[in-house]
């Protein structure tokens, strides 16, 4: 009998990846249409991951404006309340299941109310896509929402659409790398400064960091726009409908040799330059002999890989690269890049599926809820993706371009070595 | 179906202190100023403690993906323990077109057939509610089919907030399971442990007390709990609520059914624990049972102390001020005292009637509006140690003060006698590091 739901969930939602889009945006309020707990769930669930405060309000939807309010009453309150205490630069406005269920009109609320706050509206039900797609569905809509479109686009202006899996100190890296050939680099979403993990000097109740409203309106002159992902591509696509002289690069990853030579490709043949900068050469050597250092433990391992789908491809892509044997990887949701992904089967399936073949595999990388399942299994687990309650540093997790594919196959090589001593 | 009527009892508890004065009603949560968990969060805190029981919700991706395996509520059940396990029925947008019941009912078979569970508790939330999946048919079936008890509880987020989601819990076990299965033999100690979840393993703690003066656990709701000795609930003597308001409905009820009467205790600090023996005994109104209680607790504190004393001689004295939400804001107090701090504040902000009435006697001032109030109360009292949430950690860093963040998960038990320890232990630590002075270092280039 085939299950016909879920037990132990690899899937988290679209609304999700909905707030962690809007906190990548300076002075923003992430507002969830919905009842009171998919914000409350949704915030202690960053919160524990992240270890920093997170923004977000919720319309809390009850078992009266469920029924009678088409969506109007619930949000116009909430902007009335949030902004009798703080004065956000914008509201970002993403719904759930409940209120996609009822069908509630977010976009003519939005409209009612633009006099009075600047607003993004996306609709994320819960009930399709999952946090991916989450993320991507508002990055198109601030895209189309805020950007105003310009006649000339500046060649040096680039727009990098990261992904929703790239951690704070990876978008960070990405920007400073591209800023070295002499662009002015603007990631969308950018969470490189709000979900660090910095000291502030007091705690606000908006995002503490991230991309100006102004910046993002003032993008319509891009000349170049790079998506990282398969989630993303569509992005960069919505972007060259604002401003169609844009030139869009994409590429499905950022992790190993390979993709990260492609990465440079792009930014050196869009330059006509034909050496990098001294930097980026020297890094590629200490990944090439990373690779060398780390191959015998890594091509003599069999590991199994749960993540979101474009993390999977990227992380697969480079431990590959090492010889690495996936006999499987989990995916929560379908992709397109799922057929690329270098494992020998890729399910969308959830954390259960995987305790079912767990003995085929020697290491598991996963999030928090798999370092259960490896613990009772005896196996040893590198800790990738969301949620990573109990581990700190997450945001400074870096698996990126030459240097973070060191660090990533150094790791991995490690953990494998102090398994084969342990168990 | 969603039971309006229900809600609406639940919502004005008549043994609820604040319902005689009716100066506060349970509020519907505001628009754009709301934190807090629901109903479902609330339901779910109450009952996936049942770790012989699968927790089956019927739900799309975000109620269960974001909430599962996030308490550290310990079982001591041999078999597989359910409580850290997620079991979703992944509501699709096929499943909003075409209703979910099929789904549901698959889900139901499959659990029956691979997983063998005592019981299937079945949580209805806001989508599966609004398309009208007719739940509680779909289950009825089902059990009778399997003569498995399947529990359907009506708990979708909207209806209200955490503190209904547990009572809506508890109402759905009283339904369902209590009074199904009849004991061996009646303890004439025996008492169910109402509201207490064992987080972090706070009722072992005071567990072993009990047995030795001969008291019983006959069951929990939903601690470390089984669904037979639950089923059997109605059978104790006395229903004793741990430190919760939220379950008051359900032992009133259990009194005016099966004739239990109820008492409400603490088990934070030396002398709650006590109390809260006592307490326990003094209900039952034994002689020879009140003599052995005093006894063991006498044992118990000199245990105690002397396993205090190398801290106190760091603690005694030092000051502090306590920024926490509902019944921690007296509860942590008073076991703060028990380790010879002195609690200078403590915040009533998120605390009931009941509950200031409480703080009242245990901490001079009590602070309103802590973000206003707390940094001014430091430097007047000369505080060592700020205890509160992520919130407050920079007012302490500001004033170079010792931090503790009370709301983060803990880690260790801070409960009854052994649990004091380690909350002397965790204090201490905090008072020597040197993290909070160093931190706030200002960095050369800033004046």
């Amino acid at each position: 009998m085939a299950k016909p739901f879920q037990i132990n969930p690899l899937k988290l939602s679209q609304p999700m990846g909905a707030l962690l889009a809007f906190l990548g945006i300076k002075n923003c309020m992430p507002l969830m249409h919905g009842a009171q707990g998919c914000a409350s769930f949704t915030k202690v669930f960053f919160t524990r991951h992240f270890n920093d405060p997170i923004a977000i309000q919720t319309t809390a939807v009850n078992d009266i404006t469920a029924i009678i309010d088409g969506g109007d009453y619930s949000i116009s309150e909430a902007i009335k309340n949030i902004t009798a205490k703080v004065a956000p630069d914008l509201v970002g406005l993403f719904t759930t299941g409940l209120t996609e269920t009822k069908g509630d009109d977010i976009k003519g609320a939005t409209i009612l109310l633009k006099d009075k706050q600047k607003i993004v509206y996306v609709n994320t039900p819960d009930f399709e896509g999952g946090l991916e797609s989450g993320w991507s569905l508002s990055v198109a809509s601030i895209i189309s929402q805020l950007i105003k479109p310009q006649e000339r686009v500046n060649p040096n202006k680039l727009l990098l659409l990261p992904n929703v899996n790239l951690t704070p100190i990876e978008v960070e890296k990405i920007k400073e790398s591209i800023a070295l050939f002499g662009f002015e680099v603007i990631a969308l979403p950018d969470i490189s400064e709000s979900l660090d993990g910095h000291l502030g000097e007091k705690q606000g109740a908006l995002s503490s960091g991230g991309v100006e409203v102004s910046t993002i309106e003032a993008l319509g002159d891009a000349g170049i726009v790079i998506s990282i992902g398969e989630s993303m591509r569509k992005c960069g696509e919505k972007f060259k409908t604002v401003q169609p002289l844009v030139q869009h690069f994409h590429i499905d990853g950022l992790s190993g040799l390979i993709d990260t030579d492609n990465f440079y490709k792009i930014l050196m043949d869009y330059k006509n330059i034909k050496t990098p900068p001294s930097y980026v050469a020297r890094w590629r050597k200490r990944l090439q002999d990373a690779l060398l250092d780390t191959h015998f433990l890594i091509g003599s391992s069999s590991i199994v890989i749960a993540d979101e789908s474009d993390k999977v491809y990227s992380l697969a892509k480079a431990i590959n690269e090492a010889g690495a044997n996936i006999p499987y990887a989990f995916v929560p949701t379908k992709s397109a890049i799922n057929e690329y992904i270098n494992a020998k089967n890729t399910v969308v399936g959830d954390m259960e599926d995987l305790e079912n073949i767990i003995e085929q595999c020697e290491i598991i990388i996963s999030n928090f809820h798999g370092e259960r399942i490896a613990h009772k299994h005896h196996k040893s687990i590198m800790l990738r993706g969301f949620p990573n309650f109990e581990a700190v540093g997450n945001g400074m997790k870096n698996d990126v371009l030459y240097e973070g594919s060191c660090y990533l196959l150094f790791e991995l090589a490690n953990l494998i070595r102090e398994s084969r001593e342990a168990h | 179906m969603v039971n309006r009527k229900l809600i609406k009892e639940l919502l004005s508890e008549s043994a609820c202190s604040h319902n005689k004065t009716k100066k506060v009603s349970c509020d519907r949560p505001k628009p754009g100023a709301t934190n807090g968990g629901c109903a479902f969060e609330g339901a779910q805190i109450s009952l996936f403690p049942y770790a012989d029981a699968v927790h089956l919700v019927h739900s799309p991706a975000t109620c269960l993906g974001a909430s599962w395996e996030t308490r550290a509520t310990l079982t001591s059940f041999k078999g597989e323990n359910n409580t850290v396990l997620g079991y979703c029925t992944d509501v699709t947008t096929n499943d909003i077109i075409f209703g979910g019941n099929k789904k549901l009912e698959e889900s139901l078979e499959y659990i029956i057939a691979n997983k063998d569970p005592k019981a299937i508790f079945v949580y209805e939330t806001c989508v599966t509610a609004m398309i009208g999946d007719d739940m509680d048919n779909v289950c009825a079936r089902i059990e009778k089919k399997y003569n498995t008890p399947i529990i359907v509880v009506h708990s979708p987020g909207f209806v209200g907030n955490k503190n209904l989601g547990s009572r809506l819990g508890g109402e759905a076990v009283l339904d369902h399971l209590i009074g199904t299965r009849e004991p061996e033999e009646i303890h004439p100690y025996g008492i169910n442990l109402i509201g207490e979840y064992n987080v972090t393993g706070d009722m072992w703690q005071y567990i072993p007390i009990l047995e030795r003066i001969g008291i019983k656990v006959i069951s929990t709701l939903a601690g470390d709990g089984r669904i037979e000795n639950i089923q059997m609930a109605h059978r104790a003597k006395l229903n004793v609520i741990v430190c919760a308001k939220s379950l008051i409905t359900l032992c009133r009820k259990m009194q005016e059914k099966y004739n239990i009467p109820y008492i409400s205790i603490s088990f934070y600090g030396k002398r709650d624990t006590s109390n809260a023996i006592m307490s326990i005994v003094n209900a039952f109104g034994d002689e020879a049972l009140i003599k052995k209680a005093k006894m063991i607790i006498k044992e118990e504190e000199e245990k105690l102390e002397n396993s205090l004393l190398s801290y106190r001689k760091i603690l005694n004295g030092k000051k502090a001020i306590l920024n926490t939400g509902g019944n921690k804001s007296w509860s942590i107090a008073s076991a703060l005292q028990d380790i010879g701090i002195e609690v200078v504040a403590t915040s009533i902000a998120k605390a009931t009637l009941e509950d200031i009435e409480i703080a009242k006697s245990y901490v001079p001032i009590l602070m309103k509006s802590p973000p206003n109030e707390q940094a001014k109360l430091i430097d007047e009292h000369n505080i060592d140690i700020l205890l509160a949430g992520g919130r407050s950690l920079y007012t302490a860093i500001k004033k170079k003060i010792a931090f503790v963040d009370v709301n983060q998960e803990k880690k260790v038990s801070y409960g009854a006698y052994s649990g004091l320890i380690n909350l002397a232990k965790d204090v201490t630590y905090a008072l020597n590091n040197p993290v909070f002075s160093i931190v706030g270092t200002k960095a050369p280039w800033e004046n």
